[in-house]
């Protein structure tokens, strides 16, 4: 079984021979500095050239054993193009938004969006896929979104969207369905340059912060914009969730995902006990993963994968300087 | 007078719990108007209501929306007040508070800060994307008691031990305590990194605060 058809039967409820290995891309990425030193395809370069993007992600699936190839590096691709000023880090230091375009959601000024995805690196990003489908055909790409609340958070600065969501809703709802716009129609253009699967990390998107009714009234109604947008192209799509979702688990079986990915705080057993329908994707520790024993990542994998989780990954952004045997050792655990 | 006086603070606090800063705003310039101390009133009428949204948050039933717009009243309140302070209040101690080089958000980080200048503390805000030098540097400027640094990501966690480095190399990390907070630390971090205290939200920030300070 190749690994994208093993992925592809697990988003589609189907029996496989073992769970996949992998992680996904975009916030939650491999692109680690004993990787890049060894291959010299280097950040933050890569964010920018969509050949060395190519290579380097084809860098992380080769030398980790991670059964996916993930791109871009980053969550800043979007914010950057909507007009938010970004910094594009170092070797190992991710990119960020370091300012904001907007001071607050009545001032956001919703563009053309088909002209906004001709601008900044859209086009590296769907580059990059183009090239990896086209030379790994037997791995699933996943092409990687920033999730509506994040979005929203680096497009208006994050104190004043917070509170608008309570105190400016009418506003927020523009804007969050403006934002939920671009990240479908970029999904639309990765499905189009053949991205296998897309997932979306939305980590301002927690019910630690906005607690269960904001959580219900934004994140959920609008990933849920998006999936439909995705699964319109009949394409599978991962969320993953932050936090210990504690205030918000009676919601996740609303969001139309096709498998949601968790945080190292959730118990996964327990998630898939309540939720036996739910694709589960997770979450070993990338703590341990950095600086566990070997022996503790092989057994926290192993029993991740006996508690049946569907689709075995890190629980979060890699440590840049997390060694690759270390995910060897993670990776290798699922499949022997 | 005192039933009259008490009604003010309760009102205060009330317009501070219930994130109405209109009625903050007001109500500071009646108490004003009646001249009542405005020391008084901050401490046992918006502080009060900061403390009680607090307890919402720790008990999960305010979130950080909610936080930030009690804490938009208790400014709206704080800056009718501060005024009219007669003397400029006993500064319990001074911090100086930001969150690590390559992190994005603050919005934690801001939260502590409310939390802390409520409870009395002077706080110097570097904000966000701060190197470990300019910790140390504004420390040693402003002869903070106290850095109190916060990360968002994983990625940035060692900025946090530098730190700490700094403040031995320069011979002040007796006179400075560090505490730490945000989603990828834990107490097991702090202790690593050999820092004073963690904490896993703003209550506990304060609590902490007025233990080791």
């Amino acid at each position: 079984m190749t690994p994208k058809k093993r992925l592809l039967r697990v988003l589609n409820k189907q029996a496989v021979d073992r769970p996949p290995v992998i992680c996904p891309g975009g916030m939650m990425n491999a692109a680690i500095v004993e990787i890049m030193t060894h291959t010299g395809n280097l950040l933050p370069e890569a964010h920018m050239d969509s050949h060395i993007m190519a290579n380097l992600a084809a860098d992380i699936h080769r030398l980790t054993g991670f059964e996916n190839i993930g791109i871009p590096f980053c969550m800043t691709v979007e914010a950057e193009v909507m007009g938010s000023e970004v910094s594009y880090g170092s070797l190992s230091c991710e990119p960020k938004v370091s300012k904001e375009k907007y001071a607050s959601f009545t001032e956001v000024i919703c563009k053309d969006i088909p002209d906004l995805l001709c601008k900044g690196r859209v086009e590296t990003v769907l580059n990059a896929i183009k090239e990896s489908a086209m030379n790994y055909p037997e791995i699933p790409v996943i092409g990687n979104l920033c999730g509506p609340i994040s979005l929203a958070a680096s497009l208006v600065d994050p104190v004043a969207m917070l509170k608008g969501l309570r105190r400016d809703k009418d506003n927020a709802h523009r804007v969050l369905n403006y934002v939920s716009n671009v990240i479908g129609d970029f999904a639309a253009l990765m499905i189009g340059c053949g991205a296998s699967v897309i997932a979306i990390s939305d980590p301002t998107a927690t019910g630690e912060i906005l607690g269960p009714q904001l959580f219900e009234e934004y994140a959920v109604r609008y990933i849920n914009q998006i999936i439909s947008t995705i699964h319109q192209r009949e394409t599978k799509v991962i969320v993953h969730i932050c936090g210990n979702m504690n205030r918000v688990r009676n919601l996740l079986p609303s969001i139309q995902a096709d498998a949601i990915s968790v945080d190292a705080l959730v118990n996964l057993q327990k998630l898939k006990n309540d939720f036996p329908q739910m694709i589960t994707m997770g979450n070993v520790s990338t703590y341990l993963l950095q600086d566990g024993l070997p022996d503790t990542i092989k057994k926290t994998t192993k029993r991740l994968v006996e508690e049946g989780v569907d689709i075995i990954a890190p629980a979060c952004g890699l440590s840049t300087s997390t060694a690759i045997s270390q995910i060897q050792t993670l990776t290798q655990a699922v499949k022997e | 007078m005192v039933l009259k006086k008490e009604a003010f603070f309760q009102q205060l606090s009330d317009a501070v719990f219930e994130m109405d800063e209109e009625k903050a705003a007001s109500v500071a310039a009646e108490v004003v108007a009646n001249e009542i101390d405005a020391a008084e009133a901050i401490e046992q009428g918006l502080s009060v209501g900061m403390a009680r949204a607090g307890k919402m948050y720790e008990e999960e039933e305010y979130f950080i929306p909610e936080l930030l717009l009690c804490a938009d009243a208790m400014y709206a309140g704080l800056d009718v007040l501060k005024v009219h302070l007669k003397s400029s209040g006993e500064v319990k101690g001074k911090i100086v508070i930001g969150v690590v080089e390559g992190d994005t958000h603050d919005i934690g980080k801001n939260i502590v800060k409310m939390m802390l200048e409520t409870a009395g503390y002077q706080l110097i805000d570097l904000g966000r994307d701060v190197s470990p030098q300019k910790f140390v540097t504004a420390a040693k400027s402003e002869q903070a008691q106290m850095i109190a640094v916060a990360t968002l990501m994983s990625t940035t966690m060692n900025g946090m031990g530098e730190i700490i480095q700094l403040l031995e190399n320069e011979g002040i990390r007796d006179h400075c305590k560090v505490i730490i907070g945000g989603g990828p630390v834990s107490a097991a971090f702090a202790q690593k990194i050999g820092a004073d205290g963690y904490a896993a939200n703003a209550m506990e920030a304060v609590r902490m605060t007025k233990q080791i300070l």
